[in-house]
C-alpha cells in the first residue's frame, strides 16, 4: 500500500522549485570622457523600424558630434545564422568603443537585445540596452539572470511601431541626449 | 540505495484540496491540481533513471535554475508522471536545453510559442502516449497528458516560467499546460521523424519542437495527392506566418501532422519524404503583390522577394517536417508553426 493510501494525516511533500540565483551583477563602465574620436555601437535586429530610425538619426547626431557610429544588424539566433550573429556581436564589442543594443520592444527581443549588450559589457565597454518602457522590468529581470543587474537601461515610451516618422525623428532628438548620458559621456 | 533528496520538505494535511490550494497560493502549480510529490513517489520516478539525483541536466531559462534529476523528479510526481515515462521527462527537457532550441529566446518571448514532444518508438502504447484520434487533446492518454505537463511544471518551477512576469507571452496557448503525443509510425508510409533523425526504431525518443500554435487544415476537394501537397504548401505560406518576420527563412521547422488517410494518399505519390518535403516547399509561397505595398516594402529590404516576385515561406524543403498521427476520419490536417528562432532537437530517452 501506497504511503497515499494510507490512512496518514499529514502528506510530508518535497517542493518543486529551484532556489533563486544570486544576485550578481559584473562591473559596468563609464566613458568619463567627450564622445568626439570614439566609435559608438548601434545594434539593432532589422525588424523594428522605429527603432533603425532612430538609429539612422542618431548616427548622423553621432557623426556631427565628431564620433563614428558602428552600426550592426544582428541577425538570427540559431543555426549557421546564428553562429554568424554571435560572431559579429563579439566582432563589433571588440571593434568599438561603447554602445547602445535594442530594442526591447518584444520578449525575445528585449531578451536579444539585453544579451548583447551584456557581450559588450563582458568586452569591457560602457554599454547600454535600448527597451520600450512596457518591456523595462523584463530587460531588468534577464539582465539580472545574466549576472549584470546593473546594466544600463534607456528606457523609451511604448509602443513606438507605427507613430509618425515625424514622431520618431523628435523622439531620437529628445532620447539622445540622456543616450550619451548614460555612457558617461562629458560634454 | 536511494539517494537522499535535498529539496525542501514540508508538511501539509493529507488532503488533495490542500495541496492544490498550497499550490495555487505558492504559485508552483499550473492552476489545475496536482499529486503530492512525497519522497516515496519521487524515490519512485528516480528509480526509473540511469542518472543520480544531483545530476544537473542543464540551466533551465529564464531564471537558469539548476535542473537537477531530484527537481525534476519532484516535478513529474506533481504532474502524475508514472516511472516508466519518466525518462522520456528527462530526454525532452534535455532536447530543449540544447543551445539551438533557443530556450532563452522562447521562454521569454511575447509569441504563444512552446516545446511541444513528439514520441516515437515502441513504448508509445505501454506509456499510453496518444498517436491516433485526438491526439493533441481529447484521447487522455496517461502518458500523453502528464509528460507534457511536467516539462512545463519543469520550466515553471525550475526556469521561473511566468506569463506575465519573466514570460511575456502575449495569448500563450492550450499546449502549455503541456504538449506530448506519438506518431503513429506503422500508419506512416515514410520512415518515422525519428528515424529520418538518425535513431534507430528500437530507441524511445522524444522530439522537442517550439511550436507556436496549432494551425488546422482541412480538404475535400483534391482528390490527386499533387493537388493536395500544393494547397497544404500554400495554405502553410499564410501571410502572417512567423517565417514572413524573420530576416530569412534559414531556421526553424514547421511540423504538418498528416491524418493516416493522407499518409496513405501522399505517400503513393510520394514514395520518398523528401520529394513529398519538395512539393510543399515548392508551393509555399505567396506572390508579392499579395501583401500590402508598406509589408512589400520590408520583404524586399530584407530580401525575401525572389526574381519571379515569390516570398517563400522557408530557405529549405527539410523545414517542412510531417509527421503521421490522428485519427482514420481523413480530411484534416494540423500545422504545427514555427518560432523559427528555435532548432528542433531530438534526444533518446535513457533506460
Amino acid at each position: 500500500m501506497s504511503e497515499l493510501a494510507a490512512s496518514t494525516k499529514t502528506w510530508s511533500i518535497r517542493l518543486p522549485t529551484a532556489p533563486p540565483a544570486a544576485d550578481v551583477s559584473a562591473a559596468t563602465f563609464l566613458l568619463d570622457r567627450p564622445i568626439k574620436g570614439l566609435r559608438v555601437g548601434l545594434r539593432h535586429e532589422g525588424s523594428w523600424r522605429s527603432w533603425m530610425l532612430i538609429v539612422d538619426e542618431w548616427e548622423h547626431f553621432l557623426r556631427r558630434d565628431g564620433a563614428e557610429p558602428v552600426v550592426l544588424k544582428a541577425g538570427g539566433r540559431v543555426g549557421e545564422e546564428g553562429e554568424q550573429t554571435r560572431a559579429d556581436v563579439e566582432a563589433w564589442a571588440k571593434d568599438i568603443d561603447c554602445g547602445i543594443s535594442g530594442l526591447g520592444t518584444c520578449g525575445s527581443c528585449t531578451s536579444n537585445s539585453v544579451h548583447d549588450a551584456v557581450t559588450l559589457e563582458q568586452a569591457g565597454k560602457p554599454a547600454i540596452v535600448a527597451v520600450c518602457d512596457e518591456f523595462a522590468q523584463h530587460g531588468r529581470n534577464m539582465a539580472r539572470f545574466l549576472g549584470h543587474s546593473n546594466l544600463k537601461a534607456l528606457v523609451l515610451p511604448y509602443p513606438l511601431e507605427a507613430l509618425p516618422e515625424a514622431e520618431l525623428r523628435r523622439i531620437a532628438l529628445d532620447y539622445y541626449p540622456q543616450f550619451l548620458k548614460l555612457l558617461g559621456a562629458t560634454a | 540505495m536511494t539517494a537522499e533528496l535535498t529539496s525542501p520538505l514540508i508538511e501539509i494535511a493529507a488532503d488533495p484540496v490542500a495541496l492544490y490550494e498550497l499550490s495555487l497560493e505558492q504559485g508552483w502549480g499550473d492552476g489545475a491540481p496536482l499529486l503530492p510529490p512525497t519522497d516515496e513517489r519521487v524515490h519512485q520516478l528516480l528509480a526509473a533513471t540511469p542518472l543520480a539525483a544531483d545530476h544537473v541536466l542543464g540551466e533551465l531559462p529564464p531564471r537558469f535554475g539548476s535542473a537537477t534529476v531530484e527537481l525534476v523528479a519532484i516535478n513529474a510526481a506533481l504532474a502524475g508522471v508514472q516511472p516508466e515515462a519518466f525518462p522520456l521527462v528527462i530526454a525532452g527537457l534535455q532536447g530543449l536545453l540544447v543551445p539551438e532550441w533557443n530556450a532563452f529566446g522562447l521562454t521569454t518571448t511575447t509569441s504563444s510559442v512552446f516545446p511541444m514532444l513528439m514520441v516515437n518508438g515502441p513504448s508509445r502504447d505501454a506509456l499510453h502516449i496518444d498517436y491516433r484520434a485526438g491526439c493533441l487533446g481529447g484521447a487522455a492518454g496517461r502518458g500523453s497528458m502528464t509528460i507534457g505537463r511536467a516539462v512545463s511544471l519543469c520550466l515553471r518551477n525550475i526556469g521561473g516560467q511566468r506569463a506575465g512576469e519573466t514570460s511575456r507571452t502575449v495569448f500563450g496557448q492550450p499546449a502549455r499546460f503541456g504538449l506530448c503525443f506519438g506518431e503513429w509510425e506503422e500508419r506512416s508510409p515514410w520512415p518515422s521523424l525519428a528515424e529520418r533523425r538518425g535513431f534507430s526504431t528500437a530507441e524511445e525518443v522524444v522530439t522537442v519542437h517550439g511550436g507556436k500554435g496549432t494551425y488546422p487544415l482541412a480538404d475535400v476537394n483534391n482528390d490527386d495527392p499533387a493537388d493536395l501537397a500544393y494547397t497544404i504548401g500554400k495554405s502553410l505560406a499564410f501571410p502572417l506566418n512567423n517565417w514572413y518576420l524573420e530576416l530569412t527563412g534559414d531556421s526553424g521547422q514547421l511540423v504538418l501532422l498528416v491524418n493516416p488517410m493522407w499518409a496513405a494518399r501522399l505517400g503513393t505519390s510520394y514514395p520518398k519524404i523528401e520529394s513529398f518535403q519538395e512539393a510543399l516547399w515548392e508551393s509555399a509561397w505567396q506572390p508579392i503583390e499579395l501583401f500590402r505595398p508598406g509589408n512589400q516594402q520590408v520583404l524586399r529590404d530584407k530580401g525575401r522577394v525572389d526574381a519571379q516576385g515569390r516570398v517563400r515561406l522557408a530557405a529549405r524543403p527539410d523545414q517542412f517536417v510531417p509527421v503521421v498521427c490522428g485519427g482514420l476520419g481523413g480530411l484534416h490536417g494540423v500545422a504545427l508553426t514555427s518560432f523559427v528562432q528555435s532548432e528542433m532537437q531530438s534526444v533518446a530517452a535513457a533506460r
